[in-house]
């Protein structure tokens, strides 16, 4: 048949009614199939192991993802009392401290000045035969300094010291919370802190302690914290006061911030105190802790009379005197179930700091909470005996002797595993000039190097947490008897052939003849003993649980001594503030670098400051009006901070939270030796606030008072641009439209807010 | 793929009242998605890769301020401003309501990105760089996004096959808001978040804890907000982008005077 225009166009039409009669088109015309991307595609299987990650503030049970060998999440262990299946942003680093690009890869001798960091790798052998020599002719009067941890490592670490004549002590951190242990051993009779049992309180006064950041266990109090707030929408939802001198990230998460001076928290504690005694004398607890006196055991603590002491601003007491507003918390108190908490961490952190942390301890007695739901949960104790609950950590007294017995050639010997004290100790102490001393042999185990263990001759790589054993009883527990277990989920790679520290000292009190004085053959052996011995559970068990536990033991609610009020009273006195300047110094863990202990950890450094939004950098929070018109700065202006110990450089970071005459400086810059992620930096922009403080002492603890310095601000006039998430580029932030067109508040009475 | 015997509609409810602003979600979110080391540098060329992030609100001055904490991430809207505009058809909406980002259709206009009202998609103005030994930690069940390329937030899409795969291929079940939650289902922010402040769940399940706060919302659409009976309210609602992020008010004990 010919092809003609008309034949072509009736074929052409027939086509067509035949596609759309056999329903052709639907398919033919999907051009776009439904996309596949690589994450709707999931292949192989992944393993879940139970753990335990000690380095977190109270310990967290975690579960650590496993696919072929490698690790490659952790997350939180459901089935854990404490963080009950929520981790912290650290916790989820302990991956990059696993994988880490700057871990020692084998064991490394000296081969410059101490303190260079040069050394040069050796085998093992060498390593382990230089060790045992070190320990045989120098182990009388050796010290062993480790990390605070406790348990079957603290029981190995003692037991090793002591069998060759030395001792053990543990460095807390720059920010060690010496003080509130010695109220808690004081007031409570516990060598372990109580559990503040948040999630069933329903009136809640913290005092200077940032507990949802840094202080207690954070991350168990956050998990809390949630069930506090939960009863939103049906009344019932917890109400939060906050006394402190530093707006911290739980002071802005309370409903009610009321500033008071620098280290007054324990004034706050007992004027609450009074205002509960003398509204509600008819009370048991009440009566039971002021004794004879009632209400007149805390006279001297009258707001009235206190209102030179905490300095609170007016304004914030809603138009009622500061005996009313004392008062009106005292009823909200007594009505609802109150719980006070802190203390400790920055309340804890001057001369005065035990009483601090006393007063805040003996108001939930007075409140009555004490063991109750909803109160103060004693410690329960250790569950395996002849185990320590408490590391034997030093205090500032303790560090002076100890640099003086390194410097006399008393300690001919130093240990160090995993503590940074040259780093977090002020400077004044000496450490690092007696570690420098070529009298003493220095040998440190630890996975990275940092400013303490490269004052080492000898260098020994350690295991990190994911691939060593490990136990600990969490300090606090969670009112009843914990025990936590740590198991290695993955083997170390094939470049890195680091060993676990506790084998290595079991290994050599065998080799030199004194195995029979130490507690077990090897660590895991340890572990298993404590397990399947003392505990009577099943290895395996324990282990997929990430622990063992048993609600029925819990801590006894003992009534402190007659007396204790009226001693805590007695010991009240005014914090002691060294130094000259306009400025109270306030330095303050870091939410995820810390003391400057993960500091080599990317995603620590990366996370940013909950408050300033600031990364990477050292910053100094200066209020925004005193910063910008009296002292005419600007954001990331360096400026000098100092006291009378030395000077450091921050960037301004123009706060409007901070009180005027604060400066607050996070701890955990201005590392210098170790990882690039840490040490890299410019000292503009990077410093470490510890070396610019006087050796204040806590009272009675020892501890260092590390927040008792006067500081002066002076601008260097250079400047830096802030690396902070906030900002004015609207293109990263939901901020360029009004505040009050994106977050929305509502009242509590019912009114809507924004 | 999904199932077409348990048909979804993701969603995810905020509540600022108990969010702390910890990071916790920030960084389980980096470690889950094989999301780059934000460097110092990142952070000062407004670069760094967040794909959940927590905005801070100043409200007031010293003494009577608050900070304010809110969470952000892609809102997987249904009408999604960031779908129209991509000319390769890289971002389109999936059948399960998630605003999905094909990497390998991109080609880096970044229309997406200008069109998106809550910033929340990422270019990648860099190759991805771990050091070796990094490496090991990255997720085999996220795609490693290269330079030239848009991302953002999935809601975790590799967990939820993972569960659709385990719970409802093979075991006949429905992924409940107790099954997601137990198999480790969830979004990794939701999971981390340890105030619970992050809700995660199944719009087309009943009996989901989410779904009275959407019924709620979508009820009383626009600025009806007075009328609702629980604090929910859309981010910037009146765009009509019909987010799948629900938020709820932040409860003020003490208002600022003067304040909003």
């Amino acid at each position: 048949m010919k092809l003609t225009r008309r034949n072509f166009l009736a074929w052409a039409g027939i086509a067509a009614t035949g596609a759309i009669a056999c329903d052709l088109f639907d398919d033919e015309l999907r051009v776009q199939s439904p996309a596949l991307i690589p994450e709707d595609l999931v292949k192989g299987r992944d393993n879940w192991y139970a753990t335990y990650d000690g380095s977190v503030p109270g310990g967290e049970g975690v579960l650590v993802r496993v696919m072929e060998g490698r690790a490659k999440k952790v997350r939180g262990n459901p089935r854990f009392p404490t963080n009950q299946g929520k981790q912290s942003a650290a916790s989820d680093a302990l991956l990059q401290s696993l994988y880490h690009p700057d871990r020692i890869a084998g064991p490394m001798l000296r081969n410059g000045p101490r303190g260079s960091g040069r050394y040069r790798p050796i085998s093992w052998e060498e390593a382990l035969n230089r060790f045992n020599a070190a320990v045989e002719d120098r182990g009388n009067g050796m010290l062993l300094i480790t990390e605070d941890r406790k348990c079957s490592f603290a029981k190995i670490c003692g037991a090793f010291a002591e069998t060759f004549g030395g001792r053990h002590v543990a460095f807390g951190g720059a920010a060690d919370d010496t003080a509130y242990r010695a109220a808690v051993k004081d007031v409570m009779g516990t060598d372990s802190l109580p559990f503040h049992d948040i999630a069933n309180a329903h009136a809640l006064a913290s005092f200077g302690s940032d507990f949802l950041s840094t202080w207690g266990n954070p991350t168990a109090y956050s998990v809390a914290y949630g069930k506090f707030r939960s009863h939103a929408d049906v009344g019932d939802r917890g109400r939060h006061y906050h006394f402190g001198s530093r707006y911290s990230m739980t002071a802005a998460n309370a409903d009610k911030w009321i500033p008071i001076n620098p280290g007054s928290e324990g004034y706050a504690a007992m004027a609450v105190a009074w205002a509960v005694a003398s509204t509600h004398p008819e009370s048991s607890a009440v009566a039971q802790i002021t004794g004879e006196a009632g209400p007149g055991a805390l006279s001297e603590f009258i707001p009235d009379a206190l209102v030179d002491v905490l300095g609170i601003p007016d304004e914030v007491l809603d138009g009622y005197s500061i005996r009313e507003f004392f008062e009106n918390l005292a009823h909200d108190y007594m009505a609802h179930g109150g719980l006070a908490i802190g203390g400790g961490g920055e309340a804890g952190a001057y001369s005065n700091g035990q009483f601090n942390a006393s007063a805040v301890l003996i108001l939930n007695h007075i409140l009555g909470n004490v063991g109750e739901k909803g109160g103060l949960l004693p410690d329960p104790g250790s569950p395996i005996s002849d185990t320590p609950t408490a590391a034997p950590v030093a205090s500032l007294a303790d560090w002076q002797r100890i640099a003086g017995d390194i410097n006399s050639g008393a300690a001919p010997l130093v240990i160090i595993h995993n503590a940074n004290p040259v780093y977090g100790l002020p400077p004044s102490i000496g450490l690092e000039g007696a570690l420098g001393n070529e009298g003493v042999v220095v040998i440190s185990a630890s996975q990275f190097l940092d400013e303490t263990s490269a004052m080492a001759d000898l260098l020994l790589p350690d295991r990190a947490a994911l691939e060593d054993w490990g136990d600990d009883l969490p300090d606090p527990m969670p009112g009843y008897h914990l025990y936590a277990v740590q198991q290695p989920v993955v083997n170390p790679l094939a470049d890195l052939d680091p060993r676990s520290f506790p084998d290595v000292l079991l290994n050599a009190a065998a080799t030199l003849g004194r195995g029979d004085s130490m507690p077990a053959e090897n660590y895991e052996a340890m572990i298993r003993s404590n397990v399947e011995e003392i505990l009577g559970a099943d290895l395996n068990d324990t282990l997929m649980y990430g622990g063992w536990w048993n609600e029925n033991v819990t801590g006894r609610a003992a009534t402190p001594p007659e007396g204790t009020l009226a001693r805590i009273a007695r010991n009240a006195s005014p914090a002691n503030i060294v130094g000259s300047g306009n400025f109270h110094l306030q330095p303050y863990e870091h939410h995820t670098v810390r003391d400057g202990r993960n500091a080599h950890l990317p995603w620590a450094q990366s996370a940013p400051d909950p408050l300033t939004t600031v990364t990477w950098q050292t910053w100094v929070d200066i209020n925004e009006k005193q910063g910008r018109d009296e002292l005419g700065l600007r954001e990331g202006d360096v400026v000098n901070i100092t006291t009378g110990a030395g000077s450091i450089q921050a960037l301004v970071y123009l706060n409007p939270g901070t009180p005027p005459g604060i400066a607050a400086v996070p701890m955990g810059g201005g590392r210098t030796l170790g990882s690039s992620y840490a040490t890299d930096r410019d000292a503009r922009e990077s410093s470490n606030v510890m070396s610019i403080l006087e050796p204040v002492v806590v009272d009675g603890s020892g501890g260092l008072a590390w927040s008792s310095n006067r500081c002066s601000i002076t601008p260097t006039g250079d400047s830096m641009a802030v690396s902070k998430l906030e900002g004015d580029y609207t293109s990263r932030e939901v901020g360029e439209h009004p505040a009050e067109q994106v977050y929305k508040s509502v009242s509590a009475e019912g009114g809507h807010g924004h | 793929m999904p199932n077409a015997e348990f048909p979804h509609k993701w969603g995810m409810v905020i509540d600022l009242d108990k969010c702390t602003g910890c990071q916790a979600c920030v960084i389980a979110c980096q470690a889950e998605n094989n999301i780059p080391i934000n460097t110092k540098d990142y952070f000062l060329q407004r670069r760094a890769y967040e794909w959940i992030r927590i905005e801070r609100y100043w409200e007031g001055e010293y003494p009577n301020i608050k900070a304010r904490f809110m969470p952000v991430l892609c809102q997987h809207c249904e009408n999604a401003p960031c779908e129209p505009v991509c000319p390769v058809f890289a971002t389109y909406h999936n059948e399960e309501g998630l605003n999905v980002q094909v990497y390998n259709r991109c080609v880096g206009t970044r229309y997406c990105i200008n069109n998106c009202p809550y910033q929340v998609r990422m270019f990648n103005y860099w190759h991805p760089n771990w050091p070796a030994r990094l490496e090991n930690q990255l997720n085999p069940d996220v795609t490693v996004r290269t330079r030239g390329i848009t991302e953002k937030c999935t809601f975790c899409v590799q967990r939820l096959r993972r569960g659709e795969i385990e719970v409802e291929a093979r075991g006949g079940q429905r992924l409940s808001d107790e099954r997601i939650t137990g198999g480790n289902y969830d979004p990794a922010c939701v999971q981390a978040c340890p105030t619970n402040a992050l809700v995660f769940g199944d719009l087309e399940d009943q009996d989901t804890s989410i779904k009275p706060y959407f019924d709620d919302v979508n009820a009383h659409p626009g600025h009806g907000e007075h009328d609702r009976e629980t604090r929910g309210y859309r981010l910037l609602e009146e765009m009509n982008t019909r987010p799948s992020v629900i938020y709820l008010k932040k409860i003020d004990q003490y208002p600022l005077k003067g304040g909003h």
